[in-house]
């Protein structure tokens, strides 16, 4: 018997506008266990929509989400799988201001039943796996684009996320630390056997995942599998 | 760090916004405090000033609407000292008088002999004797005031009173109050045979059946009131009005308070539109971030109450001090309207609360993202 998908899109579909504009088209999808997924297309094709539908940012306006083979219809369920299943990376960090790198990461455990030692070894543990934990006390304004992207994706992990989804991590970035935010994120999935879904626009940077979308005016118009690439790399 | 400690953190890292919060809710409490203080204070400080002279029931004109602008004839005095169950009458005419400096000063005037004179505690000098005309026993503070020691003359109505003693009572009316015979008084405001006040002391004041009677006895004698002195005020318009008035004041003052508190916190909550999309994001219900933006109003309305409270008490104080003000009225706020005053700012700050707080969890994650 084969396991279920992590996550399933079944004719999927997003409008806004009262239906002005079409966002997402009858798109279906799975996502397995310890997958690499690179979502290409140009700007425009739906892919950061898809990738808010896909953590219940978005609530598709058709169609049916199903974690490991589970109806997700509620906002609820969508906010207990962001808090404990699902991690995200946005391209502009989204970090508050006001906290500190070690804050940012552990308000994330809010709601999780780890005691307050608990929380702490494990932001120390994640700011450490990410290459801050020497920068735990400073604000998000005292830290360089990359470090602020590695708070975010310490953020994203703190959970033992099983689905990391990245929307442009490296949008951000300058080439060395985008290859150096990369780098981590695929330590990370291949460590943790984590599910990375990750948007992208550069063609090199997609080929380090071993599945590619992609996209066009809100439809999937293509989707390869490049095992032998991703090894190469 | 627990939801308490990340709303410190989250206040204190947004000083100035906090501080500002801060400032309106103490601005709104200390407002209400001191004036609230003040509609309360002027009623205390008149029953104060009776109770100083011993009396138990207080007779004025019926009907009068200014508490001085009524007048009973002096001859009524002998009468109701007759009514079974009074101990003593006396009668006092009172009246705002010019005095030295362009001031003006509370001047009472105390029948020959009455109870008023052996009831009044003395700092210096003496009681004036039965037959002198034209001397005055002056109240500490406005003697200090008028920098006046006995053997001095103060000037009352155009007319000089040679300081024979400085009393030393407690209440802030009679510390500040001008004090002649009864004859002088009346002879210089053309108010002859006419005293404003009668009072009255009981043979026994814990008596309340004894003390009904009495009261019945003087009001059926001719157009008079007669009331406990501890609720004298209670039926006068103009105090009444006073009180109304300065009550309203406070009321508006915690109203605009509370709006201007209002305001801030939708402010605050609104521009953080963003920081609450992330938190959902990242998996935070609507009720944990709800709870956490109240918990952060809680806490600006518990430290704008305790600023709030120094900043009555300091007001009330200021108050004391301004002459015009200070010489009837000796504000002081109760603890119990301190208690209830800072009680009923924090429910209004934690209420207050709920709905910005609503309000930004209402908008969808991804709308609360987009807005940078």
């Amino acid at each position: 018997m084969t396991s279920k998908p992590l996550l399933q899109l079944e004719h999927v579909g997003h409008v806004f506008d009262d239906g002005r504009i079409v966002a997402l088209r009858d798109v279906n999808l799975d996502f397995g266990k310890a997958e690499s997924v690179a979502i290409l297309g140009a700007s425009g094709s739906g892919k950061t929509t898809l990738i808010l539908v896909m953590c219940g940012i978005r609530i598709p306006t058709s169609g049916v989400l199903r974690w490991k083979g589970e109806h997700v219809s509620t906002l609820r369920q969508w906010t207990d799988l962001r808090r404990s299943e699902i991690g995200i990376v946005f391209q502009d960090f989204n970090l508050f201001s006001t906290l500190t790198a070690a804050e940012n990461v552990e308000v994330a455990m809010f709601g999780s039943s780890a005691s307050s030692a608990e929380r702490k070894r494990r932001v120390e543990e994640a700011l450490d796996t990410v290459g801050l934990a020497n920068r735990a006390t400073h604000l998000p304004q005292e830290l360089s684009g990359g470090e602020r992207q590695r708070v975010a994706i310490a953020r994203s992990i703190i959970n033992n996320p099983k689905l990391i989804l990245a929307d442009e991590p490296t949008g951000n970035l300058d080439s060395k630390n985008a290859s150096a935010i990369l780098d981590l994120l695929f330590d990370l999935q291949r460590a943790r056997g984590s599910t990375l879904v990750m948007v992208s626009h550069a063609p090199d940077q997609a080929r380090r995942c071993a599945r590619h979308i992609n996209m066009k005016d809100g439809q999937v118009v293509d989707q390869t599998s490049m095992p032998a690439r991703e090894e190469a790399l | 760090m627990n939801h308490f400690e990340l709303a410190f953190r989250n206040l204190k890292r947004r000083r100035a916004r906090s501080i500002l919060t801060i400032l309106g809710v103490a601005f709104a409490v200390g407002s209400f405090i001191t004036l609230y203080g003040l509609s309360r204070s002027v009623h205390e400080n008149v029953e104060r000033s009776f109770d100083e002279h011993g009396t138990d029931l207080t007779v004025k004109r019926r009907g009068i609407a200014e508490p001085f602008g009524g007048t009973i004839p002096e001859e009524l005095i002998p009468e109701i000292a007759k009514v079974p169950g009074v101990a003593d009458v006396a009668g006092q005419l009172i009246t705002f008088a010019a005095t030295d400096n362009d001031d003006n000063v509370l001047a009472a005037g105390w029948s020959p002999g009455s109870f008023y004179w052996t009831n009044a505690p003395l700092k210096a000098g003496r009681i004036p004797n039965p037959d002198e005309s034209k001397v005055a026993l002056v109240g500490g503070d406005i003697a200090r005031t008028l920098g006046k020691q006995v053997g001095d003359d103060v000037t009352l109505l155009g007319e000089k009173f040679r300081i024979v003693g400085i009393t030393d009572f407690h209440s802030i009316i009679n510390r500040n109050q001008v004090i002649v015979k009864l004859a002088d008084l009346q002879e210089l405001t053309f108010r002859t045979g006419a005293v404003t006040f009668l009072s009255i002391k009981l043979e026994d004041p814990a008596d309340e059946a004894a003390a009904e009677r009495v009261s019945a006895a003087v009001e059926a004698m001719d157009r008079l009131a007669v009331s406990p002195s501890e609720g004298m005020l209670r039926n006068d318009s103009l105090f009444g009005l006073l009180t109304a008035v300065s009550t309203s004041m406070a009321w508006v003052a915690l109203f605009m308070g509370v709006l201007m508190v209002l305001n801030t916190l939708l402010m605050a909550v609104l521009e953080r539109t963003h920081e609450i999309g992330i938190l959902s994001a990242i998996g935070w219900s609507k009720e944990r971030i709800m709870g956490a933006l109240v918990i952060e109003g809680f806490i600006l309305s518990a430290f704008g109450s305790l600023v709030g409270i120094v900043l009555g008490v300091a007001g009330s104080k200021f108050l004391s001090a301004v002459p015009a003000i200070g010489r009837y009225v000796a504000v002081e706020p109760t603890i119990p309207l301190i208690a209830v005053t800072a009680f009923a700012a924090m429910v209004l700050g934690i209420l207050g609360s709920f709905y910005p707080a609503w309000v930004a969890t209402r908008a969808s994650p991804a709308a609360a993202l987009e807005r940078a």
